[in-house]
């Protein structure tokens, strides 16, 4: 779909605004700092004024043609002619038609727009909360590596100060320190894994049955947007836990 | 002009006495409405410029081809499009006035006609592709391998239209990402778009197997001289990595590349989509460098910030082709920075769908 950016000259230009511009316009994010409104609540209002647009756009349509018929009437009963024919001819039958087919066709359009403006509003969303679910996977991940790592450098600290027998060399005791740190750190590094994937599984099982719920109820708008979240969710998590530089204490 | 009103008429008009023709277009006829009005505006805007009024009338008969248009509809648009004048000038239609209009309604259509004639003998007005493979490389993105029927030759860095069987109608432009193949297997990388409705079907898990409709090979995004000495610098936002993929593969059978720079940026890590294989491609090769950026996540490992900065913070482009493609905005601000550096213009090369932009 073309978007179209908001430009000051539609205003009072030569262009006509069309309800379709009101639909795909966008407008330029405001400047970091600087506050703008909520685009939400911006789109819930230019949806209100797409719709009444569109009323006034068919209603003037039709005026119009009524207008031309009564015209055609006017002037074939000036000219002497039969006006009820005029009014019910051939060509009244054809514009009638064309009339009804073009309110059909414009209804259709309506329908693929709104579909289409509900479908990207999903996504959207499904977009924000992937990114809001990366980032809070992100700073949990970081979380369990500082504690991993601050515990298990006090265990290795405290294997290297533990009142060792003299004849223990130093690399002897460095290895001590380096098991116990290691020791500790997958240790710590474990429990918290298997809460955070308890987790996630608790919230898959969650997923499931509200959708099997939902399936149920009928239709429902909450259904679409959990699967790629989940997906990405999982994705999100081992990428990180290899990144971290593991730096022994003394 | 009566706005939206008047295409309204003129297509309501063409299906009522030639119902068969709606076939042709999509259910939602919002945008071809529009489109159908940009036409008619560019026509009488360019009718004291006759080479350039021709020359976009046959690009507008040639791409006709591959929506089904026959000789026959235009004697039918024809007509529709008189009736239409006529309902909306009331008592200013003449008979000399609608022969005016019949006379240059048939002077177009015969362009069109004889432009679509001539390419019959060149190239089909489409071709089938059987989409053989997809891989999901990141949440919203999909890379998929087409292969069409007959074989589709092409510069590397131009475009298709693919239309899919779930959206009929519906054409939307994609670049190949690779130089022609001795298999003639075509790679295209697609984005979801928030409702977007053909890269939403595209992009679908069920596009495997599916026959899709591919449109003859456009576009200008193509390497000037294809041996020329000049160094490169390609400049990639997230899928228009695609095109300068296929000119850095026609690049590759070159006997002397010429080195290559390609900056490759997304908003995070994981929109780098396509970085393993191409850093595997510049391990391999000497002349390539690739720079990977990333504007929206400040703990990336490697450049940050947004792509026309990392670019520009790379230093001195004069002397070398550039060639940009991604999010319009992405590739104006580039091409605006690499201008305001001292680069000619000439040098730039982005890409431009003209007319028939989805």
């Amino acid at each position: 779909m073309t978007t179209v950016q908001f430009d000051a000259t539609w205003l009072g230009g030569e262009g006509r605004l069309t309800p379709e511009d009101l639909q795909t316009v966008t407008f330029p994010v405001s400047r970091l700092g600087r506050r703008g409104y909520e685009e939400e609540p911006v789109r819930a209002f230019l949806r209100v004024v797409h719709g009444e647009f569109v009323r006034l756009v068919n209603e003037r349509a039709s005026l119009w043609q009524e207008v031309q018929r009564l015209r055609r009437r006017i002037l074939a009963g000036e000219a002497g002619g039969d006006s009820q024919s005029v009014l019910f001819g051939e060509q009244d039958a054809h514009v009638h038609a064309v009339r009804i087919l073009s309110t059909a066709q414009v209804t259709a359009d309506r329908y693929v727009a709104d579909a289409q403006a509900y479908s990207s509003r999903v996504t959207e969303e499904a977009r924000l909360r992937r990114d809001e679910i990366v980032r809070q996977a992100q700073q949990h991940s970081d979380m369990i590596l500082e504690d991993a790592h601050a515990r298990a450098r006090e265990a290795a600290v405290s294997a290297l100060n533990d009142p060792a027998p003299p004849q223990t060399d130093r690399e002897q005791r460095a290895a001590q320190a380096e098991l116990a740190y290691l020791r500790t750190y997958s240790d710590v590094y474990r429990s918290h894994l298997r809460a955070y994937t308890e987790g996630i599984l608790r919230g898959i099982d969650e997923w499931e049955r509200k959708e099997a719920a939902s399936f149920t109820e009928g239709a429902s708008a909450q259904q679409v947007a959990p699967g790629q979240e989940g997906a990405s969710a999982q994705g999100a998590i081992p990428g990180h836990v290899n990144n971290h530089h593991r730096s022994i204490g003394p | 002009m009566h706005g939206d009103e008047l295409p309204l008429f003129f297509y309501s008009d063409l299906f009522i006495k030639h119902p068969q023709v709606r076939e042709l277009f999509p259910v939602s006829m919002a945008t071809q409405r529009g489109h159908f009005v940009d036409a008619l505006v560019k026509i009488v805007s360019r009718a004291d410029s006759v080479n350039d009024l021709t020359a976009f009338l046959q690009g507008l008969g040639r791409d006709h081809r591959k929506f089904g248009a026959v000789t026959e509809h235009y004697g039918a648009v024809g007509s529709s499009l008189l009736a239409t004048l006529e309902h909306f000038s009331g008592p200013a239609w003449t008979p000399e006035l609608a022969a005016d209009w019949k006379e240059a309604y048939e002077l177009i259509a015969s362009v069109m006609t004889e432009a679509a004639t001539a390419d019959e003998q060149l190239q089909p007005a489409w071709w089938r592709g059987t989409v053989v493979a997809s891989e999901r490389r990141a949440f919203d993105i999909c890379v998929l391998f087409v292969r069409p029927e007959p074989r589709l030759d092409y510069l590397p860095g131009q475009s298709v239209a693919i239309e899919t069987p779930s959206r009929p109608k519906l054409w939307r432009y994609f670049s190949m990402a690779n130089a022609p193949r001795p298999d003639g297997l075509l790679e295209f990388h697609i984005r979801l778009i928030d409702g977007g409705a053909v890269s939403m079907a595209l992009t679908s898990d069920t596009i495997v197997d599916t026959e899709v409709r591919l449109g003859p090979p456009v576009g200008v995004l193509t390497l000037s001289q294809p041996l020329s000495s000049q160094d490169l610098l390609l400049v990639a936002g997230s899928t228009g990595l695609a095109p300068l993929k296929a000119i850095l593969d026609q690049v590759t059978a070159l006997p002397q590349p010429p080195k290559v720079h390609l900056f490759f940026g997304a908003r995070t890590a994981d929109g780098l989509y396509d970085l393993d294989s191409l850093e595997k491609m510049a391990a391999q090769h000497p002349w390539l460098t690739v720079t990977p950026a990333v504007s929206a996540d400040p703990r990336f490992n490697g450049e940050t910030g947004s792509l026309p900065d990392v670019v520009a913070r790379h230093g001195d482009w004069s002397g070398h082709e550039a060639y940009l493609a991604g999010p319009t905005e992405m590739v104006q601000e580039a091409a605006r920075r690499l201008i305001s550096a001292d680069m000619v213009n000439d040098h730039i090369h982005i890409e431009d769908f003209g007319w028939s932009e989805p």
